[in-house]
């Protein structure tokens, strides 16, 4: 159950002609959130804590699952409204000082997602929040008493965010030339201040459920628990980081099946190109962002561990271990799709058949990969398990579970898809400069010695004590992060003034690589769900770690298997609102381009109603 | 168009067909709530039991480290060749019997480390109630041993656990202080400090030794160690970093923090 509070609303409408209904559903929403967060909770404190009721019940599938409904759904469309901001300002970036407006083009048709989007975010919110305030008031009265500073922040900043968003997208043709453009693009920036900052008020709300200040006991009164050490709590930056990389991810991602369904619907073969761009663009912010995705969550997984190892023992090696198989797999997926979407585009790219024999030894790496990641390790055994496996670990694969072939595995995986994308990024250029063939020989030198690293300290973990072990991963991290940042710079530099071999024809890819965007969705999707659950689940049958027991009668913490059940609903009812409501967004733009068509027939001489 | 349409609607569906499949085809773990237990004197060790193999296998979150023999002794299997806790706990601490030897690993986890492992087992008294504990004591007695586990055992530690929740000026869960005690050992023994420091060559090496350490560090930095020890790591030590809860600003009144700096400081 995820517990974020976070609550969109309150959007005006510059434009009411077109927004009239939207701008009503913002004064309601903005309305009830409000009445949420301020009036609720003075109410629930005029009842007395000993006469309010703890929880509330939902009809047909339960409190439970009512609000982690609410809250995985919201938080799926909130990734997505602080992801995509994120890469909007680059790509605008890239087209004011790079010259290129067609980068300009895709920052406003990101923008224009983001902008539909939107609604449904607040929307969700908003169920979230009266779900919390009904079903789970006790808790809600906790944690209002505690952060309800920081309420009244985060509820300002709505106001801030929407009208910057709004500033952003309807100022985009007014504010196109010039020192206007920059200011444009500073509001970008500045949409992503906001955002950021919401979204890290209301992490610290649920990393305080997760990991409590050592001085809060249950006999702590909230009022009592100091501020900023509930605020900055021990998870709360790791899951700053991590999030802000995964909504990149994910916005990528989502960003992609759009445009991969737009490409299979297309009637033109100038939206075809555009479209299959678009998807090239999404899928390389979506792999080249999870490729840090996994650094950011060894950081988030670490200091779970220093805040409380039984609770990292129970993340990993408890009644969760069996998650991070699927998790591994889900990741697999992920990184044979992605390095698929690449290998069947580079049949687009004249040039790009010389690399053709090395695609199968990338496969061969990630399918070995894949394997030796989704390998058990520590999974829960009784006796009569232990004595048929022969001891506590697999006799074959209980070596291949362990966290040294799993690191080195993930970091090869991560050094091949990186290779992918450097054979599709140099596919039809011809380097000019005199230096080129030394500068390739580094490059290759620096896969070389990287995967020496990774795989010398992979080895080496097996023959040293675990804490020894586990800082080797670093050694391994940094072998492959500082060759990802070396070789694209000698490419950055090695690849200016190139010779080309040909143009890239845009628009000539196969359908089946647009199922590959989608696959990558819909896993995404997936995969946060799961890790929803996880991070949420390993708090078992507290709502505040070790402060606050939950009491309810569904405290115990579902199996995998039901747990997976609510996730596929969650997703399916995630794709179901972003399809309508991106058939929304295209309406919108029918729209515009008729008025556009009519503006120039009747702009034309001689032509006239 | 409809085709297309149908095509992609088949493969989102059927992702999450294959990912929800997969996730119910694996071995499926609830994490339970422990059950509430309340033992009257007269309760049997059959009783006792049974509720402790239940919270052993599932809400207690034992066999996360305890069924593997990695991460914390195998508990229920040999451990060695020692034969299972039953047998073994006899012989663990001379002097102490093998009821009050399980009890005390589990509210006071630190004390008696078993050599090779780590010290990342929690307080029990954190997540489970006194009765929940002494059915675990039970269960774990019963592991080829005799169960001697009583009524009388379950209400003394019901008698301590209020006594020592009302003498504590703040109640963590962990460890309770030596209530008002003013002398240094007497704090540093009532806050378990010896089960990671050494002091007069008894204790555990996991932390600094408190013997000479006052030639090697000053009162200021004795006294940010123990209340933020998570700033920094001693030399050679680095490794513990971050295994110090930092509770003891709580914990100890101004006082007792003194009176505990000011001794190891004058300990050269």
């Amino acid at each position: 159950m995820s517990i974020l509070l976070d609550l969109r609303e309150k959007k005006t409408s510059l434009n009411s002609k077109q927004n009239g209904g939207r701008s009503l559903l913002w004064a309601a929403v903005a309305v009830c959130g409000i009445v949420s967060q301020f009036v609720m909770p003075d109410f629930l404190l005029a009842q007395g804590s000993e006469a309010m009721r703890q929880y509330g019940d939902f009809p047909l599938v339960g409190s439970r699952v009512a609000i982690w409904v609410a809250a995985q759904v919201h938080l799926l469309f909130a990734a997505f409204v602080l992801g995509v901001p994120m890469f909007a300002v680059v790509a605008e970036a890239v087209g004011i000082f790079g010259g290129d407006s067609k980068y300009d083009k895709l920052a406003k048709e990101f923008t224009r997602l983001l902008l539909v989007a939107y609604s449904a975010t607040a929307i969700w919110g908003a169920i979230l929040s009266f779900l919390l305030v009904t079903l789970y008031p006790g808790l809600w009265l906790y944690l209002v008493e505690i952060f309800q500073v920081s309420m009244w922040v985060y509820v300002s900043l709505f106001f801030f965010e929407s009208f910057t968003l709004y500033l952003y997208y309807y100022g985009w043709d007014l504010w196109s030339k010039g020192r206007a453009k920059l200011v444009h693009w500073t509001l970008g920036i500045l949409l992503n201040v906001w955002g950021t900052a919401v979204m890290f008020i209301a992490n610290s709300w649920l990393t305080y459920m997760m990991s409590p200040p050592a001085d809060v006991t249950p006999d702590t009164a909230p009022g009592m628990v100091q501020f900023w050490s509930a605020f900055a709590n021990a998870t709360w930056m790791p899951i700053n980081i991590h999030r802000i990389i995964a909504n990149v991810v994910f916005g990528g991602a989502i960003v992609g099946a759009y445009a991969a369904y737009r490409f299979l619907v297309a009637k033109t073969d100038e939206e075809r190109a555009h479209y299959d761009w678009m998807g090239y663009i999404g899928n390389l912010i979506a792999i080249g962002a999870l490729i840090i995705l996994p650094f950011a969550g060894y950081y988030l997984g670490r200091e779970i561990y220093e805040f409380n190892q039984q609770m990292g023992i129970t993340m990993m090696g408890g009644f969760m271990s069996w998650l991070w198989i699927i998790q591994a797999f889900l990741i697999g997926v992920l990184f044979l799709a992605g390095n698929y979407y690449l290998w069947v585009g580079m049949g687009r790219i004249p040039g790009a058949e010389r690399f053709t024999p090395y695609t199968k030894w990338m496969l061969v790496v990630l399918v070995l990969g894949v394997m030796v990641w989704a390998t058990p390790n520590t999974m829960i055994a009784d006796r009569e398990e232990i004595a048929a496996m022969g001891g506590t670990h697999h006799p074959f694969l209980g070596v291949l579970g362990v966290m040294s072939a799993k690191n080195t595995a993930v970091n090869l995986m991560i050094l091949t898809t990186f290779l992918s994308f450097l054979l599709y990024r140099r596919a039809n250029s011809r380097p000019t400069v005199t230096w080129a063939r030394t500068a390739t020989i580094v490059q290759v030198a620096l896969f070389v010695i990287s995967t020496f690293v990774v795989l010398f300290y992979g080895v080496w973990g097996y023959f040293v004590p675990a804490i020894t072990r586990i800082g080797f991963s670093v050694y391994q991290v940094l072998a492959v992060l500082a060759t990802i940042i070396g070789v694209i710079t000698i490419d950055v530099f090695m690849l200016r003034g190139a010779e080309s071999r040909g143009d890239i024809r845009w628009g000539q890819m196969p359908a089946r690589s647009q199922y590959a965007l989608f696959i990558l969705a819909v896993t995404f999707t997936w995969l946060m769900g799961l890790m929803g659950f996880a991070r949420s689940g390993i708090r078992q049958h507290w709502h505040v770690w070790e402060v606050m027991r939950d009491t309810s009668e569904q405290a115990a913490t579902p199996a995998l298997g039901y747990a997976a059940i609510v996730i596929s609903g969650c997703v399916l009812i995630f794709f179901a609102l972003v399809s309508f409501i991106f058939w929304l967004g295209g309406l919108a733009e029918k729209g515009t381009k008729v008025l556009s068509d009519t503006a120039k027939v009747e702009a034309r001489p001689g032509v006239s109603q | 168009m409809l085709a297309e349409h149908l095509k992609i609607i088949g493969v989102v569906v059927g992702t999450i067909g294959i990912f929800t499949l997969l996730a119910n085809a694996i071995p499926q773990v609830q994490s339970e709530v422990p059950l509430d237990v309340s033992f009257g004197a007269d309760v049997s060790a059959s009783e006792l039991t049974a509720s402790g193999e239940l919270l052993f296998g599932s809400a207690g979150g034992c066999t996360a480290c305890h069924g593997l023999g990695t991460r914390a002794p195998n508990l229920l299997t040999g451990n060695g060749g020692d034969g299972p806790i039953g047998v073994r706990c006899n012989n663990r601490v001379p002097g102490e019997s093998c009821k009050e030897y399980l009890y005390l690993a589990m509210v006071d986890p630190n004390v008696y480390m078993v050599e090779g492992y780590s010290p990342i087992m929690p307080d029990m008294r954190r997540s489970l109630s006194n009765d929940q504990i002494w059915a675990l004591v039970a269960y774990l007695e019963a592991q080829g041993g005799e169960v001697t586990v009583t009524g009388a055992d379950i209400n003394q530690g019901r008698e301590d656990s209020a006594s020592s929740a009302s003498t504590a000026t703040v109640d963590n869960g962990v460890a309770a202080p030596a209530s008002s005690a003013t002398d240094p050992v007497d704090i540093l023994n009532g806050n378990a400090c010896l089960g990671c420091h050494i002091l007069n060559g008894t204790g555990a090496p996991i932390g600094p030794s408190f013997d000479g350490i006052g030639s090697r560090l000053t009162a200021d930095y004795i006294r940010e160690s123990i209340l933020d020890p998570g700033a920094g790591a001693s030399e050679g030590f680095e490794a513990s970093l971050g295994l110090m809860p930092a509770i003891y600003g709580n914990q100890l009144t101004a006082q007792q923090l003194e009176n505990v700096v000011m001794f190891l400081a004058n300990r050269r």
